[in-house]
């Protein structure tokens, strides 16, 4: 059946199933945003029309995005700079600075990185890397020299923002706090943490230099709103080249995501947790089961996969079963060839 | 053993006025460093005084030189001139043109202290006051006045105030002959009028011969520059002095000497007015010299002056290759180091300049004044022997030719490429005002300790005095705001000339990387000069212990004090201890959080020298904070009057923290703008809003978080709680809790969750802080704890 159809659109069906497993994989790898944040609407907007401000208008801010792991504050940050990106006004008057805590572990590597993130050390040659005293002394001139109207925006987002918090005297985070609330060159600092506490680390008067502006990203996601995303992130886009095929393969979803077996599995991930991420990795080991012979994702699949997501591995590499689970892992094509 | 000597010459009057006691006044007098050259001042010579900056001295005109009664503590009353550097940068524009970088001013400012002590005086130096514009050589020695700088303003300088030179030098000589004979230049004549003049108390003041021709002057000035600097090494190496140096000094010495055998025609005149003038001498002194006296016939003063022009060639010759050991001939060379060499070349030149004078010396009566070591002078001498061998390093490195970094560069964010939007609307433009960086006209609310901080810097500038104040409270409350609005209001007073000007500089603990950064941006911002922290340190000391003339008061702001703190706590006791010395003319206001820092943190000596001025910034009552927002919005309406209210009641019985009252209004504003469609806003910020942006701050995220949890992370928690219960205890171990979870799975009619699964469950609550974990790597062995009250769980779980 699937090669008639593959014929009717001049596609064979190899190639379709690439072009799937392309797209899919992309997305549950995150390699790709979003076109549209589900959920997240007001966080959104709040975050987008801040980041505007401080670009259009030149007002400095500084918000932390707070919310547990894998619930989407880096995409929703990426999905805002990247619509932000899109306006003709902003585009060539946001610097960005990106910073990780996990990277930048002290004050002293962060401000080289911020010196070379803005271009700074072309401007004074060799002479800039002298000591950290001396960094500092030169990154804050800059950024006292500058005025509201006219140098350019900066945005800082500081990645495990709670990472920060523990360089010695929390020198950075002062100084950016301060410049933000200061008539100096409009920064917005944004922090991205997974850390609820996150405020209670910063040190009186970082505190009082904050904002205090946090947008949380806490989904309150119901069953049946996390079964339909279920199925728009196995669905295929209207933009798929073979028509026939993508209007199939949707069916094909559809009907899987009202399977009674398919829904209590579901079930239990969704009572085990609510991030996007483990339900990417489940629905990751069912695509990887896809194969030209298999053009569909079957509930067998789905049960397989789940089986594979919970396997208490400590306990089945007592009962020796790890090889098995090795292989189907790592090799889910071997039992179709069989 | 002291080896600085200060000789005068020649005495010529006393005088007693009414109220000052017997003074010994003087002509000229030589300062000598034993070994070493001697350099004469006369009245109405220029020279440069000892100042913060060696590259740069002061330079004044001597008007007046005299002594005590007892001959102990000799003084020179001096007329300053001021250079480009010592000015305010924000008056230089005021020029109107590039100042030359040898431009000097005659300083008309009457509050300082013209009285140096001839310690401080270095070597005579000349300045050209011609209207004619700058020449373009790159003469390091030789200075112009074109005006005159009264603080305030630039004027064109009054020629009577500034004689011209007396003596002019025939200007159709050519340059390789005219150098003159140096004991011309240093012992120039005295002039009837100006003794007379002087002898009637008035402050006369004769000039320098100074001759027409600068490049033959630039010969000579070069190599003098290396002599005084060398004079000033000297003084302050002059107990580290090991014999060797001595002995080669003398050797070299000798060898030139001979050159000097004859003395050119000028001698004989002074010597003459010597005589003249000291009529009141004993015949003896008289009879000393009279050998002297001859006559010489002109052809040898050309001679000697050819040959101390090809002398002088020479030595510059040899001191720009001074990394040649050799060069000089019969010298030793038991000294390694190539600064050794720049050393004796200089010090040989400066023998040769002022050979003769050590002879007029031996004629003249002599005063032998020793320095003796005092406080002051020991302390410096230490300094200075540190701070030189931290110089030595970038002195060398710098060789003619090679190209440098530019030491100043300027960094800057780039510039944007639209222009920013100017705020459209009511609220756009409440919010702008409503930035905390936004800096109102007038600080309400902080009346009294305005005042208080405003009289006490006040007092201590009007009375050229130093002191400490600290100030403390909470952050928040207007602490820095309110010193940099006084120092902004001083600023004005200085401009509009009701207190004299003084100097602002600002320190944060919290900008900078080490406590003892402080004295690096303190000399930074003081003088310019880029050092490290221990040499910062020497200078700043040197700086305030110093009598240096001409100084305005400092006014020094450290913010966060608390991060100044070091084991020894030297970096505040420097601070505290300044402003108590006699001519620091330092005001130090210190700002931090907690009231009793000095009693926390602080030992007894940097306590006690921090002394009792202390200050503290209450938190803003809500009152204050609704004065505070509705300056700021200056009549804008964009807020119902009862939701200013709210906001400022609730901030006020929190922290009382003005910042976090701005952002709660700038936030309330955003969320009314969000909502304006909604028909029935009046586009004003009302309670709602207000409410809703409390809300969003202040409200904790631990209960929606545990809200969102999902089914098997709430089971969890419940497991927690149950299991402490069991136990007693506020702590559990992973093992522990599981057990609880999985019974309670069953009630619940969930399946049971594995071991793995359990602890990723576990891992993402501890992820959020909702628990406390030990690290993972103990598996169920690790220890559970609560970070939210079980309370707050149960109401989270129970509303569900």
């Amino acid at each position: 059946m699937s090669k008639r159809k593959a014929r009717d659109a001049h596609l064979p069906v190899g190639e379709c199933i690439k072009q799937v497993q392309q797209i899919l994989r992309e997305r549950f790898c995150e390699r790709r945003l979003p076109d549209r944040l589900e959920g997240v609407e007001a966080q959104y907007k709040h975050l987008l029309e801040l980041l505007r401000r401080t670009a259009i208008h030149g007002e400095s801010n500084s918000v932390l995005i707070v919310g547990p792991r894998g619930a989407g504050k880096t995409t929703l940050l990426q999905c805002v700079l990247r619509d932000l990106q899109k306006e003709e006004k902003v585009q060539k008057n946001l610097l960005q600075v990106h910073l990780n805590g996990l990277l930048q572990t002290d004050d002293r590597i962060a401000l080289k990185e911020i010196t070379r993130q803005l271009h700074l050390e072309n401007v004074v040659g060799d002479k800039v890397f002298g000591s950290f005293a001396e960094n500092l002394a030169f990154l804050l001139e800059a950024l006292k020299k500058g005025n509201r109207s006219s140098s350019c925006p900066v945005l800082f987002v500081l990645d495990e923002f709670d990472l920060f918090a523990h360089h010695k005297n929390q020198t950075l985070l002062y100084n950016l706090f301060d410049v933000s609330q200061s008539a100096q060159a409009p920064i917005a600092v944004v922090g991205v943490t997974c850390r609820l506490d996150v405020l209670e680390l910063l040190e009186k008067r970082v505190k009082s230099r904050f904002s205090h502006r946090q947008i949380h990203l806490l989904s309150s996601l119901n069953f049946t709103q996390y079964l339909e995303r279920v199925w728009t992130q196995l669905s295929l886009p209207d933009s798929f080249p073979d028509k026939k095929f993508a209007q199939e393969w949707n069916a094909g979803v559809k009907t899987l995501c009202e399977d009674k077996s398919v829904e209590e599995v579901l079930q239990r991930h969704f009572n085990s947790s609510k991030d996007f991420r483990s339900l990417h990795m489940l629905l990751m080991l069912c695509l990887s089961r896809v194969s030209v012979a298999k053009p569909t994702i079957k509930p067998a699949d789905l049960l397989e996969a789940s089986r594979m997501c919970f396997a208490d591995t400590t306990a089945n590499m007592l009962h020796g079963e790890y090889k098995s689970y090795q292989r189907s892992v790592f090799y889910p094509w071997s039992e179709d060839s069989k | 053993m002291e080896c600085v000597h200060i000789d005068f010459i020649v005495c010529f009057w006393s005088s007693r006025n009414e109220k000052e006691n017997w003074k010994v006044h003087f002509y000229s007098f030589a300062i000598s460093v034993e070994g070493l050259s001697k350099i004469i001042i006369n009245t109405g010579q220029d020279i440069f005084i000892e100042g913060c900056d060696e590259d740069n001295p002061y330079v004044a005109k001597v008007t007046r030189l005299y002594g005590d009664e007892n001959g102990q503590q000799m003084k020179a009353v001096v007329q300053w001139f001021i250079r480009v550097s010592e000015l305010p940068v924000n008056k230089l524009k005021l020029l109107g043109r590039e100042p030359h970088p040898q431009e000097i001013f005659y300083y008309e400012c009457r509050n300082c202290d013209n009285e140096v002590n001839v310690e401080s005086i270095l070597r005579p130096v000349k300045h050209l006051d011609s209207n004619d514009p700058f020449p373009d050589s790159a003469d390091k020695d030789t200075l112009y006045v074109k005006l005159s700088w009264d603080s305030k303003v630039f004027r064109v300088v009054n020629s009577t105030v500034v004689e011209s030179p007396a003596e002019p030098a025939p200007a159709s000589s050519p340059p390789s002959s005219t150098p003159r004979g140096p004991s011309r230049r240093v012992l120039p004549t005295p002039d009837h009028a100006i003794m007379h003049k002087a002898s009637l108390g008035e402050v006369g003041c004769s000039s320098v011969g100074t001759p027409a021709n600068v490049e033959a002057e630039s010969l000579h000035s070069a190599t003098k520059l290396s002599a005084s600097k060398c004079l000033s090494a000297k003084r302050r190496n002059a107990t580290a002095r090991t014999p060797g140096v001595r002995k080669r000094l003398e050797l070299s010495s000798e060898c030139l000497h001979k050159d000097f055998k004859m003395q050119p025609l000028c001698r004989t005149r002074e010597q003459q007015g010597y005589i003249y003038i000291s009529n009141t001498k004993s015949s003896e002194v008289e009879n000393e010299k009279s050998p002297m006296v001859t006559e010489t016939p002109r052809s040898s003063k050309r001679k000697s002056a050819m040959l101390v022009s090809s002398r002088i060639k020479k030595q510059l010759n040899l001191l720009e290759n001074h990394q040649d050991p050799n060069s000089s001939g019969e010298e030793e060379d038991e000294f390694v180091p190539s600064k050794n060499d720049l050393l004796s070349s200089s010090e040989e030149e400066g023998q040769d300049e002022d050979g003769p004078n050590i002879d007029d010396q031996v004629s003249a009566k002599k005063f032998r004044y020793v320095a003796t070591g005092s406080r002051n002078s020991r302390s410096k001498q230490k300094s200075y022997s540190s701070a030189r061998t931290q110089r030595r390093t970038p002195a060398k490195k710098i060789s003619p030719g090679t190209p440098q970094t530019p030491r100043h560069a300027t960094p800057s964010i780039p510039i944007r490429s639209l222009q920013t939007q100017q705020p459209a609307n009511i609220l756009e433009e409440a919010r702008a005002r409503l930035h905390v960086s936004s800096v109102p006209e007038s600080l309400p609310c902080r009346e009294q300790e305005f005042q208080d901080i405003y009289s006490f810097v006040e007092s201590k500038i009007v009375d050229n005095t130093g002191g400490c104040m600290y100030i403390s409270g909470v952050p928040g409350t207007g602490k820095t705001a309110t010193v940099h609005e006084v120092i902004r209001c001083l600023q004005h007073a200085a401009d509009m000339d009701e207190i004299p000007s003084f100097h602002f500089i600002e320190i944060n603990g919290m900008k900078m990387t080490d406590p003892h950064q402080a004295y690096v941006q303190i000399l930074q911002k003081l003088t310019g000069q880029k050092a490290t922290p221990d040499h910062a340190a020497v200078l700043l000391e040197k700086r305030f212990s110093n009598l240096a003339p001409r100084k305005e008061t400092i006014v020094l702001l450290v913010d966060e004090l608390d991060l100044l703190w070091t084991r020894k706590q030297n970096v505040m006791y420097n601070l505290f201890e300044w402003p108590a010395r006699r001519h620091a003319r330092l005001v130090v206001l210190t700002i931090a959080n907690t009231m009793d820092l000095p009693e926390r943190i602080m030992i007894n000596r940097v306590a006690s020298r921090l002394g009792l001025t202390r200050m503290s910034f209450q938190p803003y009552s809500f009152k204050q904070l609704q004065e505070i927002i509705m300056s700021r919005l200056n009549k804008l309406k964009a807020f119902e009057e009862d939701a200013l209210q709210l906001v400022s009641r609730k901030v006020a019985a929190l922290s009382g923290d003005a910042r976090r009252c701005l952002d709660i209004c700038r936030r309330a504003t955003e969320i009314c703008e969000h909502s304006a469609a909604d028909p029935s806003s009046t586009g004003l910020v009302g309670m709602s809003h207000v409410m809703e942006a409390l809300n969003e701050m202040f409200s904790s995220a631990y209960i929606t978080a545990i809200r969102c949890a999902s089914t098997q992370e709430q089971l969890f928690l419940r497991a927690v709680i149950t299991e402490f219960r069991r136990l007693g205890l506020e702590e559990a171990t992973f093992q522990q809790v599981f057990v609880q979870h999985q019974a309670l799975c069953r009630i619940e009619g969930l399946k049971p969750i594995g071991v793995s699964e359990g602890l990723a469950v576990c891992q993402r609550l501890g992820a959020c802080r909702l628990l406390l974990l030990e690290p993972s790597h103990l598996g169920v062995l690790q220890r559970i704890r609560l970070n939210v009250s079980q309370d707050d769980i149960f109401y989270a779980l129970k509303a569900d």
